[in-house]
């Protein structure tokens, strides 16, 4: 019964975000610590690139309060918590079967901070994660429906990989993958893009230089990118 | 129910917005996985229908526009049925700030600015709450206008509004001569034995005999405002005896049933714990019975009280074609 309403197509959004925030968090915290094996304070220029100072006595502490402090707004567990909360008034539109594999991810994180090896009983969480997405393409039938998912997806990818210094072939990939996406968003909805700013990060990933040394530019423009025209900053 | 002695009672109705079917859905889902020797080994009907069921119900009473359900939100105790049966239905989830009425039309507004005719709505609220305009003006959960656009024959409600009167327990005592009146025919499940005080012989009766006796309030529901006679001193039931004569409308009284027993998996041992069914009946074109039901049972072993809101729990129910 293709009818969305704003709030929906709101739900929608988000719940794509946070989960992509969660799965690229977790890879992000599975590559610090295997880092932090060789250096103890590997973790160091993450906290830069939120703009956190190490207040962490030790990696250990790092670890936990990113993986499990759903009170930390940078965690895999807050993330979590959050896309869950989409996911949940969003039982018809992605499936009772999709959101059991949020509550079973929210399971084995929290199953996780018991365990021994952390790393270790993280894997599965990838796994379900993948299976998450894997039901998103298979029973949305609306496809106006899964590519707002698929904005907020690729939206928060670009966001993060370029806030977290990935390498600049990733990110023009994503930026790729965001413009498809953005195209089969229909006229007069609030994922229309801003022409303004989708213009200047287009500039400006478009060229290895300028990203180099305008990444901070295309991710303040990456957050304006659906603010109506005419509301520019 | 079901007593002891093996006869079946019905114990009340409700027709306003009664909730748990699909509860049984989920548990059959998940023990015909867990245990699919014992599906093999006996001839059960599968209940899996309901949703076709409903949306067969739904779309008979459609005026023209897509099947939505009205929830009063993600905090309310049902919400996960109201969200399940959404998706099983293929009906559109709906909090009431979605929808608006123009023209006399129920629309759902959509996120471009457009906006889509409804033309059922099987709402999950009750009846005082549904449009502001025409019932409790505070309500915030509520449509306005939307009895204006039911009046007009332009949405179909259910269950329809006005349909708790049947839902008041001192109706419910007249069922059996309803039944009568209108069909000619005698019922086939038969009330629990029941007293109106409101009649002269019935409060005789229900005064002499309080001790033995379980008062029910007519306006509530949901376990509550149910009291038994044994459990009260003698000093409550003489005040309760004072009410029932000050009020005789308010209360019924009924025989206590010896409900039937059924094994709980409790902890990890089986235990016996009174249980009572909650049939449903889908009436669309024709009426069908639900070939399943909700078995609440009693967490207490003391108790009577079933309803999940005082912490009672529930079965799948297997119906036999055998």
């Amino acid at each position: 019964m293709g009818t969305i309403s704003l709030e929906h197509s709101d739900r929608l959004y988000w719940l794509g975000r946070y989960t992509e925030r969660v799965f690229t968090t977790l890879k992000t915290l599975q590559k610090l610590y295997d880092r932090t094996i060789d250096n103890r304070s590997g973790y160091a220029e993450y906290l830069g690139y939120f703009g956190l100072s190490d207040s962490y006595g030790s990696s250990r502490d790092f670890f936990r309060s990113f993986l499990y402090d759903s009170t930390n707004p940078n965690s895999v567990a807050y993330s979590l918590e959050r896309a869950y909360d989409n996911g949940i008034v969003l039982r018809e539109e992605i499936s009772t079967e999709t959101l059991s594999f949020l509550q079973l991810a929210k399971d084995t994180l929290a199953k996780s901070e018991m365990s021994e090896n952390t790393r270790l009983s993280l894997l599965p969480l990838v796994d379900q994660l993948y299976a998450f997405w894997g039901c998103i393409a298979d029973n949305v039938y609306d496809e106006e429906k899964k590519n707002i998912i698929y904005c907020g997806k690729t939206v928060e990818r670009l966001d993060l990989y370029m806030r977290t210094g990935y390498p600049y072939k990733s990110v023009k990939k994503e930026f790729g993958r965001l413009c498809k996406r953005l195209k089969n968003v229909p006229e007069n909805t609030p994922f229309c893009c801003n022409s303004q700013y989708f213009g200047e990060i287009e500039d400006i990933v478009g060229s290895a230089e300028k990203y180099s040394s305008e990444s901070s530019t295309a991710l303040v423009d990456l957050e304006h990118l659906f603010e109506p025209m005419g509301a520019a900053v | 129910m079901q007593a002891k002695d093996g006869e079946w009672y019905i114990l009340e109705d409700n027709l306003r917005i009664p909730s748990g079917a699909s509860y049984p859905l989920i548990a059959r889902e998940l023990t015909r996985i867990a245990a699919p020797q014992a599906f093999r080994e006996n001839d059960i009907v599968d209940n899996r229908n309901y949703a076709k069921l409903l949306k067969e119900t739904m779309e008979n009473a459609n005026c023209g526009g897509i099947r939505a359900i009205l929830t009063p939100g993600r905090y309310n105790a049902a919400y996960f049925e109201h969200s399940y049966l959404a998706e099983h239905t293929g009906s559109v989830l709906v909090q009431n700030d979605e929808l608006f009425v123009e023209d006399n039309i129920l629309y759902h507004r959509t996120y471009s600015g457009g906006k889509t005719r409804i033309g059922v709505l099987y709402r999950r609220i009750a009846d005082e709450y549904l449009d502001p305009l025409n019932f409790l003006p505070e309500s915030l959960i509520g449509i306005p206008n939307l009895m204006e656009v039911y009046r007009s024959g332009n949405v179909g409600i259910i269950n329809a509004p006005g349909n708790g009167v049947a839902d008041d327990k001192g109706i419910y005592y007249f069922v059996p001569k309803m039944i009568k009146y209108y069909l000619d025919e005698e019922p086939i499940l038969h009330n629990a034995p029941t007293y109106l005080p409101f009649y002269e012989d019935d409060m005789k009766y229900v005064l002499d005999n309080l001790e033995k006796l379980v008062i029910k309030d007519v306006a509530e529901a949901g376990g509550y405002g149910v009291v038994f006679g044994n459990d009260l001193t003698k000093e409550k039931l003489e005040e309760f005896r004072r009410t029932i004569i000050a009020e005789p409308r308010r209360f019924i009284a009924q025989e206590v049933i010896d409900f039937l027993d059924l094994p709980i998996f409790d902890n990890g041992e089986t235990v016996m714990r009174k249980a009572d069914l909650r049939a449903f009946v889908l009436t669309g074109e024709i009426t069908k019975v639900w070939a399943s039901g909700l078995t609440r049972f009693s967490r207490n072993p003391d108790s009577f009280v079933v309803n999940s809101s005082q912490g009672g729990g529930f079965k799948d129910t297997w119906v036999l074609s055998r």
